[in-house]
């Protein structure tokens, strides 16, 4: 009876924590065969348990380069798609304006339309109008531009039904538009943006299909495993996929701990406040 | 003079990312649809010759593979659902302190890529694997069958790779619900279950439809779930849109797949807005009011 | 949404696609464009003189070992820049094509790509002919069997990089007896066959199998070899079509018979010696990768010397004995057979005439463009059916 009532109270954390380790699955099989040890040079079979790979993760130099190149690419992609997206997040939900319909649809159109055909379509526009070298500007070009649209729906889903009157009341007590923005907007949708920033992130590290037509002679990380996967993956892409897995896991674990820290230093929960602001205020 | 500052500054915020998607998408789409209706290769190059058949040939001979990628889009889409939502539900209220964490576990899988992630469940679901066995066991997959290479592992590795799409929007709209809307809804209905479908729900509506639409768009369009997971007589119409541009070189016929599937989409989308009641995408005024 | 707002909202997209149409006549003068066609001007010779400046080199990935740029560079003072970013001959092309139409090689000044894609370049006039001159240690060392390739009978614009088979990758426990292209369409292996994605490396075998030679088949044996390939694949006969991930298949047990290339197979084998090639009783198909030299190519004397560096044998073991393909160089075999006998001793890395007396040389369909674009078209259908 008691197993039962507490198999009921925690029934959605169970259903999450499931789901999560389905997510998760594939990073376990990826992170086990990076301690494989195949003689050939497919790493499919699990043949013996090495560390080899681990002590040498960069031996290959030009899938290191590839590495460099995406992590460079998502970082500034992450940035500037944010920054757009946000931006007209705002403008869609706080602002009634002609025009805006049309915006909507051109947010949205991006997102149907299929990869192959954003790659092609790009990849002779900037051949026509010859003014962006192939490689990496162009790369970052394509990349902000599919993941706008990301931003802009991640971000406004946070700022609908917002409250407003934070705003006024900050007006009221004299802020600008800029300071208001600043401490009271940026703060309450700012976890909505940290998501769409994280998205656009991951959408660019991940992207293969449009980064194939127009990387020029630049090879990201996604073009390269593509191409090995030719002639068999260097066990070193499964342990630098672990890596990188690894040590954004614990990057958070550490911001984590030092918010427990904080929390224990002072009686006050700051991320209470900056997470809940409806319930700082009565409706 | 302020109030037509302030008429502008919506254009001023729109105006960078809407010049951006203009300059890089809008116009090199344009070229496409020109090229869509025209004829010839690349040998002799293309001629505007208003070849509207370009689209009733691509229609009618390719029908089946539309239909199976809305099918199988729509399918992953709806587990996407039943699987994300207990998710989104349990790291926006039950995760406490671990919120980050399991928020960011959701989106640590495309760090790997797309490639590596599905051979990684080539290698959990091959045909002697224990997950195998296990669904044989409880007669999920008949005794000689097999799930690499069937409509299902295609569906499956639609909904595994599509899943964050739909968590991170359902999460968004699931952390700014105000949860003394739900302590008022205990208050007022006897069952959780009671509270969940006539507060929960509804109010996380703009979420559902933001991460259906998220999810079921690029799962529409995907190719690279059918090429790897499925087998023969699985081909998704993203398929025949790459084999078409990338191997045949049709260029006309294929940019002519690419806005029909569109143009299905776009139909779809704004019938389901209707259906859904919402204003999620396109005409949200009464939503942000 | 209210019809009003409907109709304004139509007339925005008119609107903005108006902008963008304006646009693009301002950018581009009103035409041209990138996927249009080429003209078909004299092929050009690349002309030699000294190295000036340096070599960009566009490769697959995996296909070089780890030394022989540096040497290489050492050795001539040649700044090189080595690049992996050919990944697959028709997303190659789909990515070079509207650069190389505009006489534009993207700064490379070699690129590799396999027979069939370099004929297509080479007619399309993509590619430059070649110096002989310039290039004797290729003249020297090039096998006798790679001289004379139907797409190039005289190597007027290709030298090959590495060569391989394309055959029948089987695995010896599973399916022992499997020794055809034909015992692929056996019902006793339903579901556990897999066959090529790229049409010229599984129709011809396929046809051979039948007993039709596929250099002199037509487009009906092609297109007829593809509805036999269609029925199978209807039937649920074969498993999949792939790319190189049928090793994974195999490796699994999932697959146990497809048609596959000998260079994968020898790398399987270490790792499973269950895993095999098999030579098919109605032949092979033959191919090699081709070291290009493209139009608008910078330095293209940099670039032979290049060509001329890999044909050195010694040079040119180093690269054999990492890729484990068959290599076009002579007397490389007798620089392994002291270094590693295994792979000099290997009738995958080195084949004997015997070995390989039933093969082909790797065909494309017969006619025009439009005659093989009908063609693949056919075979994509099944592959995408």
């Amino acid at each position: 009876m008691k197993a039962w009532r507490w198999l009921r109270e925690n029934a959605v954390m169970i259903a999450g924590i499931l789901a999560l380790l389905y997510m998760l699955t594939p990073i376990f099989v990826i992170a086990l065969f990076s301690f494989n040890d195949p003689t050939g040079r497919y790493n499919f079979e699990w043949v013996g348990f090495t560390t080899q790979y681990w002590a040498h993760p960069f031996a290959i130099t030009e899938l290191t380069d590839a590495l460099l190149v995406s992590i460079r690419l998502a970082f500034f992609t992450a940035i500037g798609a944010t920054i757009l997206g946000t931006l007209i997040a705002i403008a869609l939900v706080r602002y009634q304006f002609f025009g805006r319909r049309a915006a909507n649809l051109l947010i949205v159109i991006p997102m149907a339309t299929p990869e192959v055909v954003i790659g092609a379509s790009l990849l002779s526009f900037f051949l026509t109008l010859d003014v962006f070298k192939l490689g990496f500007q162009t790369l970052l070009i394509a990349h902000i531009m599919f993941s706008v649209s990301f931003v802009v729906i991640v971000v406004r889903s946070r700022l609908i039904g917002f409250d407003r009157r934070l705003e006024e009341a900050a007006q009221d007590l004299g802020a600008n538009a800029l300071t208001t923005f600043r401490k009271v907007t940026l703060p309450l949708i700012a976890p909505g943006v940290v998501s769409a920033a994280l998205l656009s992130f991951a959408l660019s590290i991940d992207d293969f299909v449009i980064s194939n037509f127009n990387s020029g002679s630049t090879v990201t990380f996604p073009l390269y495993i593509f191409g090995a996967n030719q002639r068999g993956i260097p066990v070193q892409v499964n342990v630098i996929a672990t890596m990188l897995f690894a040590v954004t896991v614990i990057a958070m674990l550490v911001v984590i701990i030092q918010q427990r820290r904080a929390e224990k230093a002072s009686a006050m929960r700051p991320e209470e406040i900056a997470n809940k602001p409806a319930m700082s205020l009565p409706v | 003079m302020t109030s037509v500052r302030r008429r502008l500054v919506p254009y001023g915020l729109l105006a960078p990312g809407l010049i951006w998607l203009i300059v890089f998408f809008v116009i090199p789409m344009y070229y496409m649809g020109e090229l869509s209706l025209k004829t010839g290769t690349i040998e002799t190059g293309y001629q505007m010759s208003w070849a509207f058949s370009n689209y009733t040939d691509a229609i009618s001979q390719y029908s089946t593979q539309f239909f199976r990628a809305f099918y199988y889009a729509g399918v992953a889409t709806v587990l996407c659902l039943l699987i994300g939502y207990p998710l989104a539900y349990a790291i926006a209220f039950k995760a406490g302190r671990w919120k980050n964490l399991m928020l960011f576990a959701v989106v640590a899988p495309f760090f790997t890529t797309y490639l590596i992630r599905t051979i990684a469940w080539k290698t959990i679901l091959d045909d002697s694997s224990p997950a195998v066995s296990v669904l044989k066991t409880l007669h999920l997959v008949p005794q000689d069958g097999r799930v690499l290479a069937t409509s299902a592992a295609v569906i499956a590795g639609l909904t595994y790779n599509f899943l964050p799409f739909m968590v991170l929007p359902l999460f968004a709209a699931l952390e700014r619900l105000d949860r003394r809307l739900l302590e008022a809804g205990k208050d007022l209905y006897a069952s959780a279950t009671q509270t969940f479908l006539k507060v929960t729900l509804p109010i996380t509506m703009p979420g559902i439809v933001a991460g259906v639409l998220l999810t079921f768009i690029p799962a529409a369009g995907d190719y690279v779930n059918a090429t790897f997971l499925g087998g023969t007589n699985q081909a998704m119409i993203g398929n025949v849109i790459q084999s078409k541009y990338l191997v045949v070189r049709d260029y006309s016929e294929a940019a002519a797949l690419s806005f029909t599937l569109m143009a299905i989409i776009l139909v779809a989308l704004i019938i389901y807005i209707k259906f859904a009641g919402t204003g999620a995408l396109m005409g949200d005024e009464e939503e942000a009011e | 949404m209210p019809v009003k707002k409907m109709k304004r909202a139509r007339l925005l997209i008119v609107a903005v696609l108006a902008l963008a149409a304006s646009m693009v006549l301002v950018a581009c003068g009103g035409g041209g464009g990138g996927l249009s066609g080429s003209d078909n001007s004299d092929v050009t010779t690349a002309t030699g003189g000294d190295p000036t400046g340096s070599l960009n080199i566009s490769n697959w990935p995996l296909y070089i070992d780890g030394q022989t740029i540096k040497n290489f560079q050492n050795e001539t003072g040649i700044k090189t820049t080595y690049t992996e970013d050919v990944n697959d001959n028709n997303e190659f092309f789909g990515k070079v094509q509207p650069l190389l139409s505009q006489g534009d090689s993207g700064g490379r000044s070699i690129i590799i790509v396999t027979d069939w894609m370099a004929q297509k370049m080479y007619d399309l006039g993509y590619i430059q002919n070649l110096d002989k001159a310039k290039i004797p240690t290729v003249e020297k060392n090039l096998i006798p069997s790679l001289q004379h390739p139907s797409f190039d009978p005289d190597r007027k614009y290709s030298v090959p990089w590495q060569s391989g088979m394309t055959g029948l990758v089987v695995r010896k426990d599973l399916a022992p007896d499997v020794k055809s292209i034909n015992d692929l369409f056996d019902p006793k292996y339903k579901g556990k066959v897999t066959m090529l994605t790229e049409m010229r490396d599984t129709v011809p075998l396929v046809m051979a199998a039948d007993g039709i030679d596929p250099p002199d088949a037509t487009k009906q044996d092609w297109l007829d070899t593809i509805d036999k390939i269609k029925k199978a694949s209807d039937s649920g006969q074969i498993r999949r079509f792939t790319g190189n991930d049928y090793i994974q298949d195999m490796a699994k047990g999932d697959v146990v018979a497809a048609i596959g290339w000998s260079g994968d197979a020898v790398q399987a084998e270490s790792d499973n010696p269950n895993l095999q090639y098999v030579q098919p009783e109605q032949g092979c198909s033959l191919w090699s990768d081709n070291m290009l030299i493209p139009v608008g190519a910078p330095n293209p004397a940099a670039a032979y010397k290049f060509m001329d560096y890999v044909y050195e044998p010694k040079n040119q073991a180093k690269i054999t004995a990492y890729v484990n393909y068959v290599s076009p160089v002579k007397g490389v075999k007798e620089i392994l057979q002291k270094q590693d006998p295994d792979i000099a001793n290997n009738q995958l890395i080195f084949p004997s005439e015997a070995y390989t007396k039933n093969c082909f040389n790797q065909v494309s369909p017969p006619g025009d463009e439009a005659d093989q674009q009908e063609v693949e078209q056919a075979f994509q259908d099944v592959v995408t059916g």
